[in-house]
């Protein structure tokens, strides 16, 4: 009996057992649509929080350096000037931008009104490097060290609005005891896992001027942006070198965007793999909801076996007919899967904000696998409808 | 004399249910030669439906030897007992046994989905068994559609398609009413009257009458050959 004619006498029994067959694929359908739809989903959600990270580029690090045992006397020795920062990026070649910037805590208020922001302090090295574009105005610089100046958060702007409706340029905002003209308004920045603060939030003061607004405030950051495939390890040891060189206290303490991609992807792979697993467990269900109806199927269509082997079929013929039908429900119900598990992907997509797309690898090892499922799980019942003696089996009714 | 077809010597077999040993054929011989009508009679569980399952290669002997067209089938694996059903041997059971899902033409062409050949060339081969039956006209019945009858005349076209070299025919008409048990059993004396060998197992006197050869089983034993 060739392959065509084991599919046609399979489409006839499968056909004649309408619900018994519908409820095998649907068990095979909702596993596989679950296999896809969860390793669907791992894989978009790891893009999600990777796309974060990669809209700076790859090529970046960040360092901060404290003092390895705490000190009681504040001083300048605590950490690095604004000069030996400069110097790090001169002495190492792979150095293409590098922005130190400082935190301080003050309260920030306007025309009275307390506002919730944080402080920082930084120059227009920073704002090249995290990409902060201005709605108005222009960034705090070097040169305006000493100026009391700042430029406020895209979201620092919107609190100032509940206030005043006025343009906020040239407005005074007060940060602790002082007063400081507004000369910039940053559009909405994209927060980003990498840059730990929140410059939405953010009072940007120039770096030169920081300890004006607060004493103890320490420049002890910086992102560093690198020429593209630097030698991370080697750049982060020439730093560690050179910071020591200026204050052996000093311990540096780095974090490189590759790293941590690397490791997001690691980890954004175990989960994938875990929800895979779950996903095949479903699948697993379902294989054994086919090997129950087939094996249903055999113990009803013993005649038929019976009958079959007298006009001469042979035991692997016999057994070639139950494990295609057992395949065909399993590769339906694996196509209808695949399709309700890739639409399922796209709903939670659309409402989980993440941009929708098609992996091959899902599809694929959801059918795969959901045929496998069909030949592993058939195979049982078919080897026993083979082994069955055919005087037995035309006995019975 | 022609060459016997099949040749059975001192055949035994026992059945062993439930602890307890039933010998249903002891020492059974017998001859069928090509051309030959034979019928094998008996009372119920005179053993003579085992005696079918084993000439039909359905069922294997304990002891003694078969030989069909000279070839001891003692040693034959399952594979190549179903080879030899299929090439040499047709089945018409009392209880016609044709597939319930398939048409009539589907099932009269079961065997020859066994062995290979073009659509066509089986399609021909089914359309001129069933028309042999009388049953063209009714190719795309189902077999709940058909009388008990007509069912069984498919059962017959499905057991000629192959052209075997014998046919089996266990009590095919008892499951009939007399006038189309009639009708088949002249069937069959036509198909025997162009040269085929046929064997068939009844326990109806007026059936076995007919049959130019008889041989009454009782318990396990042939007791009277005939003809």
């Amino acid at each position: 009996m060739n392959f065509i004619n084991h599919c046609q006498q399979a489409l006839i029994n499968l056909t004649s057992a309408k619900l018994r067959s519908f409820l095998a694929v649907l068990g095979i359908l909702v596993g596989t649509a679950a296999v896809v739809a969860l390793i669907s989903c791992g894989q978009l959600a790891t893009e999600k929080a990777l796309e974060q990270f990669k809209a700076l580029g790859t090529d970046l690090l960040a360092v901060s350096v404290f003092q390895k045992e705490a000190s009681k006397s504040q001083s300048d020795r605590d950490s690095l000037s604004i000069e030996q920062w400069h110097q790090l990026a001169e002495r190492i070649p792979y150095i293409v931008n590098l922005a130190p910037y400082s935190t301080a805590y003050q309260p920030i208020s306007f025309q009275g009104k307390l506002m919730q922001g944080v402080i920082i302090g930084a120059d227009e090295h920073l704002a090249e490097i995290v990409h902060v574009r201005l709605a108005q105005g222009h960034f705090v610089s070097f040169v305006e060290s000493f100026e009391h100046y700042c430029v406020i958060g895209y979201g620092l702007a919107q609190q100032m609005k509940e206030v005043s409706m006025d343009d906020p340029i040239g407005k005074q905002l007060r940060i602790g005891p002082s007063l400081y003209t507004i000369i910039g308004v940053t559009e909405q920045w994209s927060e980003n896992g990498f840059f730990n603060e929140d410059l939405n939030q953010a009072a940007v003061v120039p770096l030169g001027g920081i300890r004006l607004v607060s004493n103890d405030s320490k420049i002890n950051q910086a992102v560093i942006l690198l020429k593209p495939d630097s030698p991370i390890d080697e750049v982060i040891e020439d730093i560690k070198q050179i910071v020591r060189s200026f204050n052996s206290k000093l311990t540096v303490f780095p974090r490189s965007a590759k790293q941590i991609i690397a490791s997001m992807e690691s980890q954004g792979r175990i989960f994938t793999l875990l929800l895979a697993v779950i996903g095949g467990i479903s699948l697993l269900v379902g294989g054994i909801g086919v090997m129950n109806v087939m094996l249903v199927s055999v113990s009803e269509r013993k005649k038929e076996i019976g009958i079959r082997k007298a006009v001469g079929a042979k035991n692997n013929e016999i057994q070639a007919l139950f494990l295609v039908e057992s395949v065909m429900l399993s590769v339906l119900g694996g196509i209808l899967g695949v399709l309700l598990g890739l639409i399922f992907t796209g709903i939670v997509a659309y409402f989980s904000d993440w941009n929708f797309s098609i992996y091959l690898l899902p599809p694929i090892a959801g059918f795969l696998v959901s045929a496998a499922t069909g030949i592993f799980f058939g195979f049982y019942p078919a080897r026993r409808a083979a082994k069955l003696e055919p005087m037995v089996s035309l006995r019975s009714e | 004399m022609t060459e016997a077809l099949i040749r059975i010597t001192d055949l035994i077999k026992s059945y062993h249910l439930e602890g307890i040993s039933t010998t249903v054929l002891k020492k059974v011989s017998l001859n069928v030669h090509r051309g030959d009508l034979l019928a094998i009679v008996g009372a119920s569980g005179s053993g003579k439906s085992t005696l079918m399952n084993i000439i039909g290669l359905l069922d294997k002997a304990d002891s003694g030897t078969y030989l069909l067209n000279n070839k001891n089938v003692a040693s034959l694996t399952d594979d190549d007992s179903a080879t030899l059903r299929n090439q040499h041997i047709g089945f018409v059971f009392q209880q016609f046994n044709l597939l319930p899902r398939f048409t009539a033409m589907q099932n009269v062409a079961l065997p020859l989905t066994y062995r290979s050949g073009s659509t066509e060339v089986i399609k021909e081969k089914v359309l001129a068994a069933l028309d042999k039956v009388g049953m063209k006209k009714y190719a795309r019945h189902r077999p709940t559609q058909l009388s008990g009858g007509q069912q069984q005349r498919v059962a017959i076209a499905r057991a000629l398609v192959t052209e075997p070299q014998v046919i089996l025919a266990d009590e095919p008409t008892g499951a009939l009413d007399s006038k189309t048990g009639t009708e088949v059993m002249n069937l069959f004396l036509a198909l025997h009257a162009e040269g085929r060998t046929i064997i068939m197992v009844t326990h109806d006197e007026h059936i076995a009458e007919q049959c130019k050869k008889n041989i009454t089983l009782v318990d396990g034993l042939v007791v009277a050959e005939s003809g």
